[in-house]
């Protein structure tokens, strides 16, 4: 048995001292002619489980950083012998073969640089007092996984004149991760003996003794040679050349330069042309997916709402006598026509966020974010900004939450005033529905395309911006740690799916059952006298009428009608409630098409011909290219005026509009000379 | 493969300050094992040379339940977060 002392120990006590007696009395504690023996070492390597290993019990074990805060001192009754000793039977006065050590468990550090009060400590204790007071030889603890990480230490300790052993830890972790140490040529070069330990296993814990016993009886070796050069980094730089040299000549140079086949992967997919090219075809390749698989199951969940749930909802309310009556208009005319339409978008929602999620999960996104960085750079943009804009294409409120990464607030208003640019899950509905309608067999390649012009509005308002109001601004360097690829699991994949599936439909079943009431209100109430409250032709109610106003100023445009111009409106709200108000208005014109699926589809066509002189095509890209590039939402709004407040949040809206209204008019007027 | 440089850390720092986004990339730059690397990196960081930065994603410190858009962002899980790196002056 030994016995430990659990303490905060003042530095005056731990003066060394020699002892090789085994006492009799199970209860002893340290003697002061015991020799002192440091552990030391980095957080997570081992120590504590050593020191509980050798001295008996006391220390708290775990893997949680910063466990050893305070200094433990033990009682080490070591041995070298095969079998280990046993105090409580043991009655020799001075057994052949033992030696009571003084062991101190001195705080995890990876330096002796005084960058914290451990460090400042250990340095202390270890180099800082006079050599009479220091320890006689120090253990450190390295994790063989960590082997680099560990050494910096190891290294600054060699350049003192101090007795030491590397007690190498955690090689089963090691060999998993198939990093093997030749243990005796990590031994050359690092000047001291090694020895590979397994505490938990109380493997290897006679060899350490052995060890550490054999260097108590010898003299300290030579301190390694370092730069006479004052220069810190200088230094530094000595150390992990030194570092480098001695960890490739232990673990074989090639070994550590082996290029992995996740090494072999993102040579080509994070390189300057190839990777921006390999991350649009992956994304043209999710959106073609998404839009033909989801596309019957679509149109499935679609007859379902305009078919047997509209016509039962009718069935009920006139047998509860409301047939006919406005209370029928708002269910299913809108919230059954409004909601419902949203909701037969699930199936391509859930597609999309699965291949995302996948994409996630193999590690491919952190390529792209490399992807990005370096094309942001490339444009002058900061850095880091590209995390809040990546953000932004699944939802455009985080992403402008998402710009306090940024250090200062100029590139905080710059990226907050470029994430309504990128193309939000809302919008992609929409996307998706005019897709079907106007491009059929290429609906994915034209929401391909959506998503290609908003990375490239992203680029040129940002060189607008950068090039006028923020030419001074600083660019900051960025490093990203790629993970290794992996096979995506069905289990993260699918939380993942619904955690953001589960948003969507959130925001169906909130914002947008009001926004459907709330347009369902104005398209029921009449703006010509002689019309009653629900029985109102949607072009004369409210709505029609405000709409019809501003109609207009979308004619160059190609979709200068109230039915395109009011969705845009409502747009403001959510972008999910375009394609709900869409649904209510031909649903409200056209009250009996109820159980005609695809009638939606053929009106809005109908629509876009007549407002672009028969080129709906190029009209319906210009809508679309408006849609992507004009004020997100309410939220976004908030978000922005909570971030950069209302000044640039209205210069934003400003800037929004103008750059949205001037595309989609040349899209269109470009666009309708060719289709 | 670049051979191995002696002087790890200046190497190190002018990668970052070349903006060479990847370890792996300034692994090949520079012929340092990625291991010897990413050591460098957090002995930059721990002495002040390197500053890291987490990158939250846009979560508010209350968690997602402070956010409007909890559950459509996809970060709300876990808790792991991205970390950059930028050079400070000394």
């Amino acid at each position: 048995m030994s016995v430990t002392d659990r303490t905060s120990l003042p530095l005056s006590l731990i003066t060394p001292s020699a002892k090789a007696c085994c006492r009799t009395d199970t209860g002893r504690g340290a003697a002061p002619t015991d020799p002192v023996v440091a552990l030391v070492g980095a957080p997570n390597t081992g120590k504590s489980t050593l020191f509980n290993a050798l001295t008996g019990a006391g220390v708290t074990m775990g893997n949680w950083p910063g466990t050893t805060v305070e200094v433990s001192r033990g009682l080490w009754r070591s041995t070298a012998a095969e079998v280990a000793c046993d105090c409580e039977t043991c009655t020799c006065d001075d057994a052949d073969g033992r030696l009571d050590i003084t062991l101190i468990d001195l705080p995890g550090t990876y330096s002796l640089d005084p960058h914290s009060p451990d460090e400042a400590l250990t340095r202390e204790l270890l180099v800082g007092k006079p050599a009479a007071e220091r320890p006689d030889l120090s253990v450190v603890t390295c994790d063989a996984a960590r082997l680099t990480s560990c050494l910096y230490l190891v290294a600054q300790l060699r350049e003192q004149k101090l007795p030491m052993v590397v007690a190498l830890t955690m090689g089963d972790v090691a060999a998993k991760r198939g990093v093997h140490i030749d243990v005796s040529a990590l031994a050359r070069e690092l000047g001291c003996p090694v020895v590979e330990i397994d505490p938990r296993r109380r493997g290897g814990l006679m060899a350490l003794a052995e060890a550490v016993r054999d260097g108590l009886g010898r003299p300290a070796p030579a301190p390694r040679a370092t730069p006479l050069d004052d220069d810190d980094l200088a230094l530094e730089d000595d150390r992990f050349a030194w570092i480098a040299h001695v960890v490739d000549a232990a673990t074989g140079a090639a070994a550590q330069n082996a290029r992995t086949w996740s090494d072999r992967v993102d040579r080509w997919v994070t390189a300057p042309v190839v990777g921006p090219l390999i991350f649009l075809a992956v994304m043209w390749l999710v959106f073609q997916l998404t839009t033909t698989v989801a596309a019957p199951l679509q149109d499935l969940l679609d007859d379902v709402f305009s078919g047997p749930v509209s016509q039962g909802a009718i069935v009920l309310l006139s047998a509860i006598g409301l047939g006919g009556s406005w209370v029928q208009g708002l269910v299913v005319d809108g919230l059954i026509a409004g909601v419902g339409m949203l909701l037969t978008f699930v199936p391509l929602m859930t597609l999309m966020f699965a291949l995302l999620a996948i994409l996630e999960d193999s590690g491919y996104l952190a390529r792209a974010a490399v992807v990005t960085d370096r094309l942001m750079r490339s444009i002058g943009l900061p850095g880091r900004a590209f995390l809040p804009l990546i953000v932004g294409y699944g939802c455009n409120v985080p992403a402008i939450s998402g710009t306090r990464i940024l250090p200062n607030a100029r590139q905080r208003i710059l990226t907050a005033l470029l994430v309504p640019f990128t193309s939000c899950t809302a919008r992609l509905t929409v996307f998706v529905m005019m897709g079907a309608i106007f491009f059929g067999p290429y609906a994915g390649t034209a929401v391909f395309a959506m998503y290609v012009t908003s990375i490239l509005i992203i680029i040129v308002v940002g060189l607008g911006l950068r090039s006028t109001l923020w030419r001074k601004e600083p660019i900051d360097p960025l490093v990203i740690d790629l993970p290794a690829y992996q096979v995506p699991t069905i289990r993260l994949t699918a939380s993942v799916t619904w955690l953001r599936l589960k948003g969507f439909l959130q925001t169906a079943g909130g914002i947008i059952v009001i926004t459907v009431a709330a347009v369902w209100l104005l398209q029921s109430v009449p703006v010509t006298p002689g019309k009653n409250f629900a029985e109102v032709p949607v072009s004369d109610s409210v709505y029609g009428v405000v709409s019809s106003g501003i109609a207009p100023v979308f004619a160059p445009a190609g979709f200068g009608s109230w039915e395109s111009a009011s969705t845009l409106l409502v747009g403001f709200v959510a972008k999910e409630a375009v394609i709900s108000s869409w649904a209510q208005t031909y649903a409200v014109a056209e009250p009996d098409n109820h159980a005609a699926p695809g009638d939606l589809g053929a009106a809005v066509f109908q629509t876009f011909t007549e407002s672009s002189g028969g080129h709906p095509v190029p009209a319906a890209l210009a809508f679309m290219v408006f849609l992507m590039a004009y004020t997100p939402c309410v939220a976004t709004l908030a978000a922005q005026w909570r971030e950069i407040g209302p000044r640039w949040t209205l210069f934003g809206v400003g800037m929004q509009l103008v750059v949205a209204w001037t595309l989609a008019v040349a899209v269109f007027q470009v666009g309708r000379l060719f289709l | 493969m670049t051979a191995p440089t002696v002087a790890p850390l200046s190497a190190l720092l002018a990668e970052v300050a070349a903006g060479t986004p990847t370890v792996a990339e300034m692994a090949r730059n520079t012929g340092l094992s990625t291991d010897v690397l990413r050591a460098g990196l957090d002995h930059l960081v721990r002495t002040g040379r390197l500053q890291a930065t987490n990158l939250p994603i846009g979560c508010p410190p209350s968690g997602c339940g402070g956010c409007a858009a909890a559950g459509g962002c996809g970060v709300a899980e876990g808790g792991n977060s991205l970390v950059t790196l930028s050079l400070t002056r000394r």
